[in-house]
């Protein structure tokens, strides 16, 4: 048990990960049916700039708050400009013009901040051990478990109980009827890429402490990102938290035992509970919840 | 696409024509004759993803899984079972096709965005299974392996005619294709594309042909895949990746998607402009996703389809087959599933 309860720990940290990603992958792909291939390079665009930060002196808090609002500027920049003439097309285009987005995203990282990826470490307050009892925990996942924590319950909040939370719901059910009854729908469209651009750079600075940082660092997770949406069920929060710490912990079990099978696992649980639950964990007919 | 115009007929002759002495013409213009080849494999996958794309309304990014699942399966036979020529090809094209069983159950249930992120998703499944099993693939670094010699009946393919063989396969392809999407088949797949719903209710039975569809472009993509494999010798992950899978996609629509000759469009234009991009710049990607961006804004039905209906217009005549649909409708799951 003590060797495998770090790893627990560990693969629940890293679910988190999947599913602060995948919300915003799944608000994203439920209102405006675009699956955002750039959302990984909105990670580590949201690393960089906090890398650059704290190089250039500033404070890792500082860094940490304000690189995922630039990247939700850079974002909702897109978005304006490119992404929202494609809305009412087929999801080819949006999915080809994101796809070229991450192409020139990564090698404008690369020029800027080289081939093989930066150091980037958290401040020295979180670089100590924490004792659990039983097992010693580095303090830093121990606060990105934290903070992943608050953002979801702060998303779940958001979503049910403001009245902008409820015109996202409302428009995923029916856009025509939310825009007839006078809401403006292209202001919550981009309202909402936004928020699912500024999760994406609140994980991208996290992770870039933890898995490290590099041009393709965000592209790794997108991938457990788009099992974690099928697994937990389009557009469900509760799903994509549920399938995200399951693939999580499948991930570091597997990887314990058999290293070599650990993105395979993930896909072998995805396609067993295709097979129980076809539209995945807690997916029903779209709704946020 | 319509070919009853003469002007059609008259310019794919042209381009027969042509690609045979491309062989010769080659040298002239400072073009490497593997990148000929690599322009007609990529044409076949492409077209691979055109029947799913542009004819049964489907999305398809994930068919990198067949193109290398293709390569892999025709490298690894020839690398342990020391397997001939001809053998290896479709061996090649067996394994796409036990992909395309193995993920096309769980493909079918979903439409729309939900279908393309399942197929994203199940596609990179072979990716990993290469990257990770090291012992037998090679890992990361792929995987090199000889090209059997093909003798038959006293005939020799020498490298230099590789080229030909390559084309043999294309042509054959081709006209196959020509014939399927005008078959009756071809056209309840475009049916399906337009408005699926009325197709089921027609009394088609729209999984299936869906699943027919998938396997006959696997077939196509593993085809497409064995052959690259045989041409360049080397099998790698990459080639099963979803970046590979973008591009195969962006090749269809920047030629023309649902226009039969578009994917040879796209796949020409794509593979010389990276060959000579990627040699002359280190950051080739940027102007290869700028590529992408102006595609999808300025030439959403692809090169073909802007000239075709530039043609379509001055006739004023209709004569759309499935090419007008793509741009104009948005598939959801809600509307398709009622």
């Amino acid at each position: 048990m003590a060797h495998i309860a770090p790893e627990i720990f560990n693969g629940l940290i890293l679910g988190a990960f999947y599913a602060v990603v995948a919300i915003g992958l799944s608000l994203i792909m439920n209102l405006t049916g675009t699956i955002n291939m750039a959302h990984g390079s909105f990670m580590t665009l949201a690393g960089y700039l906090a890398f650059a930060m704290v190089s250039a002196g500033t404070n890792y808090w500082f860094a940490l708050a304000v690189a995922p609002i630039l990247t939700l500027i850079v974002g909702v920049a897109l978005e304006r400009t490119l992404i929202r003439p494609l809305y009412r097309r087929d999801p080819v285009y949006s999915l080809l013009l994101t796809f070229g987005l991450s192409l020139i995203a990564e090698e404008t990282y690369r020029l800027v901040w080289g081939d093989n990826g930066v150091p980037f470490s958290p401040p020295a307050s979180l670089q100590n051990a924490v004792s659990l009892g039983f097992t010693y925990f580095p303090a830093y996942r121990l606060f990105i478990a934290g903070v992943l924590l608050v953002i979801i319950v702060l998303l779940v909040v958001f979503l049910q109980r403001t009245r902008i939370g409820l015109r996202l719901r409302a428009a995923v059910q029916d856009n025509e009827m939310i825009a007839a009854l006078g809401t403006n729908t292209q202001v919550l469209y981009m309202m909402n890429f936004g928020l699912g651009v500024l999760l994406a750079g609140i994980a991208g600075v996290l992770a870039a402490g933890l898995l490290g940082l590099n041009p393709q660092s965000g592209n790794a997770l997108l991938m457990p990102a788009f099992v974690t949406v099928i697994v937990g069920g389009m557009g469900s929060i509760f799903g994509a938290v549920a399938g995200g710490l399951s693939i999580g912990l499948t991930i570091s079990i597997v990887t314990l035992y058999i290293p070599a099978a650990s993105e395979i696992a993930m896909y072998v649980l995805m396609a067993v509970i295709l097979l129980v639950r076809p539209r995945g964990l807690f997916g029903e007919e779209g709704i946020f919840g | 696409m319509r070919m009853g115009n003469r002007a059609g007929v008259v310019t794919a002759a042209v381009v027969c024509v042509l690609l045979l002495f491309v062989p010769q013409i080659a040298p002239h213009i400072h073009l490497a004759i593997s990148i000929c080849t690599e322009v007609l494999l990529f044409a076949m996958a492409a077209m691979a993803v055109n029947l799913l794309v542009g004819y049964t309304g489907v999305l398809p990014f994930g068919n990198a899984a067949f193109f290398g699942l293709g390569a892999y399966g025709a490298g690894l036979t020839i690398e342990y079972w020391h397997v001939g020529f001809f053998s290896s090809i479709g061996l090649g094209i067996l394994a796409s096709l036990i992909g395309a069983l193995l993920i096309g159950p769980f493909l079918l249930r979903r439409r729309g965005i939900y279908f393309a992120l399942l197929m994203i998703a199940f596609g990179q499944v072979f990716y990993f299974i290469a990257y990770r099993f090291t012992d037998i693939t090679g890992g990361e670094d792929g995987m090199n392996f000889a090209r059997p010699a093909v003798e038959w009946l006293g005939w020799q393919l020498k490298d230099e005619n590789f080229y030909y063989a390559m084309l043999a396969f294309f042509f054959i392809v081709g006209i196959l294709f020509l014939l399927l999407v005008r078959s009756p088949f071809g056209r309840s797949l475009v049916a399906i594309k337009e408005n699926e719903t009325r197709a089921r209710y027609l009394g088609l039975n729209t999984d299936r042909f869906i699943f027919v569809a998938l396997l006959i472009s696997a077939a196509i993509e593993g085809l497409a895949g064995a052959c690259y494999g045989l041409s360049i010798m080397f099998a790698y992950p990459l080639m099963l990746d979803w970046h590979n899978s973008g591009n195969i996609v962006l090749m269809t629509i920047l030629g023309g998607s649902g226009t039969v000759f578009g994917p040879f469009l796209g796949a020409l234009i794509f593979v010389i402009g990276n060959d000579i991009l990627s040699s002359a710049v280190p950051w080739w990607q940027i102007p290869l996703g700028a590529l992408f961006v102006a595609c999808v804004l300025g030439f959403p039905k692809g090169i073909l389809g802007t000239v075709l209906d530039f043609f379509e217009k001055r006739r004023g005549g209709f004569g759309y087959e499935a090419r007008d649909t793509l741009h104009s409708t948005v598939l959801s799951e809600r509307e398709i599933q009622p």
